[in-house]
């Protein structure tokens, strides 16, 4: 089972991930700014981390940065409601290995999460 | 002698009906000469001025302001004219003057001349030209904030409606997956309403946010090689789930060949799509519409025509505009869409240096839709 870090500052968004996420069989934990984010993933060390990017506190690209620092390997999948141009590719630059726009398909969501956790396995 | 004396009478005749003022002063500053041009405008008699000093004949503030007297002195000091300053005259009247050494044959200076041009009506256009242009500044500074403002609402309002309606999709998904329980065949009718109005939510939030973009200024278009055909095919086979819904055929023609442009091609297919649904929603059940691709001298050529209720030529550019939406109100029952779609399929044919236009009988009769884009090198 894939251990999953889902970061939202929106209470919602964060409830419907983990009941879709959890139905189709991942493991969730929550933070709900990029803060909690860097301290929860290195507490759980999920597969992947589906991060949202305007945030309180710290937002979700110098999250990004954070978690990237101390763990290299991180898989990050940057999940946002922001269509700002070049948004994804300073995502990328911060480490991100995904970029996904809300609302998503489930499907195009899963199969970006399970890419990269499965990757990671080999 | 006769010539020059010819020759002299013309000069003094062109002194004389020159439109400035011409004043001759010697080292004392006394005034030797003045031309009718001068007595023209300072109303002065001849008696007043010839012979007197200038600071009798110019008042002391203007010569005070101007230093003038000065001027002249430097003049006749060094040799070398004075390249010329504004004059302001009591009653708002503006002077532009000169002063010129006069040498003798001898190359002595004894003689300055004192060059004053009316600039009034030069320096009155010259201020209403400086005024207008610092009103249309201000308007336009005014137009570029209001603009950035609702920029700004638009791009947020956006931002913010896709938040709710990520937890909205996800849970009709798990409806529709059944993840939350079997949903009866009454269940699943409403569910799909739902679908429907959820999806057209997503792409209206979409559109608008497209459309924005496509009006800013800084909006590129990334190009790269593609194939035409490849997304007129791939649009036709999405849109053709669409088009079964409602019994229409729908054809793609080309001559076979693969014509390779640069473009953006996710945007290019958006064109393809939006036409498409257009055409597949405003032609009743069982039409036929058509895409052809077609190469021209300089462009590749895309028609795409429907057998459908056809647009008014009065309305053939009109369309374009933003939320227009044909025939007005009584579409909009039947029309999903906000009349976004047109809008944006021209914003990003023209981003690409190509043409938008439509060609339709009328009412009843149908439309085409042409596009063109520019070929690659």
């Amino acid at each position: 089972m894939l251990k999953l870090l889902v970061v939202d500052d929106a209470p919602h968004v964060l409830k419907a991930l983990r009941d879709t996420l959890e139905a189709h069989g991942y493991e969730v934990h929550e933070a709900v700014n990029g803060e909690e984010a860097v301290t929860r993933y290195r507490e759980v060390r999920p597969d992947v981390v589906l991060m949202d990017i305007l945030m309180p506190k710290m937002d979700g690209i110098s999250a990004t940065r954070n978690i990237i620092d101390c763990d290299p390997d991180a898989k990050i999948i940057a999940v946002t409601a922001v269509g700002k141009r070049g948004l994804e590719k300073e995502c990328i630059e911060a480490g991100a290995s995904g970029f996904v726009m809300k609302p998503f398909k489930t499907k195009d969501l899963i199969d970006t999460i399970n890419s990269l956790g499965n990757d990671e396995r080999n | 002698m006769k010539g020059i004396e010819a020759v002299r009478a013309y000069q003094e005749e062109l002194i004389e009906s020159i439109p400035s003022s011409i004043i001759i002063l010697d080292r004392g500053l006394k005034i030797l000469y003045a031309n009718r041009n001068y007595y023209v405008k300072s109303g002065k008699k001849e008696r007043e001025v010839i012979g007197e000093r200038l600071e009798r004949v110019f008042s002391s503030m203007l010569i005070e302001k101007t230093r003038l007297d000065e001027k002249i002195r430097r003049v006749f000091d060094t040799g070398i004219p004075f390249s010329g300053d504004q004059l302001r005259y009591p009653g708002g009247l503006f002077f532009f003057y000169k002063i010129h050494p006069l040498k003798e044959v001898d190359m002595s200076l004894r003689r300055v001349m004192l060059l004053m041009e009316d600039i009034t009506e030069l320096t009155r256009l010259e201020e209403e030209v400086r005024d207008s242009y610092g009103k249309l500044e201000n308007a336009y500074a005014e137009l570029k904030e209001e603009d950035e403002v609702k920029s700004d609402f638009i791009s947020t309002a956006s931002h913010e409606l896709r938040t709710p309606l990520t937890v909205i999709n996800s849970y009709l998904e798990m409806f529709e997956d059944g993840m939350l329980g079997e949903l009866d065949e009454k269940q699943r009718d409403k569910l799909a309403i739902m679908r429907s109005q959820t999806d057209h939510m997503i792409r209206l939030v979409e559109d608008m946010l497209d459309t924005l973009r496509l009006e800013s200024r800084k909006f590129k278009i990334q190009k790269y090689p593609l194939k035409l055909e490849n997304i007129a095919k791939s649009a036709v086979e999405e849109i053709s789930k669409l088009a079964d819904l409602k019994e229409h055929t729908m054809s793609l023609k080309t001559n076979g060949e693969l014509h390779e442009i640069k473009g953006d091609a996710q945007r290019i297919k958006q064109v393809f799509n939006n036409l498409l649904t257009n055409a597949v929603k405003y032609t009743s059940n069982k039409g036929r519409i058509e895409v052809e691709i077609k190469e021209e001298k300089k462009h590749i050529l895309v028609s795409i025509s429907d057998t459908g209720m056809g647009i008014p030529e009065e309305e053939h550019e009109k369309i374009f505009e933003k939320f227009y939406t044909v025939g007005g109100k009584s579409l909009m029952r039947e029309s999903e869409r906000m009349g976004l779609g047109l809008t944006i399929a021209k914003g990003i044919v023209e981003a690409h240096g190509g043409r938008i236009w439509v060609k339709s009988d009328g009412e009843g009769k149908g439309s085409t839709f042409y596009f063109t884009l520019p070929k690659g090198d």
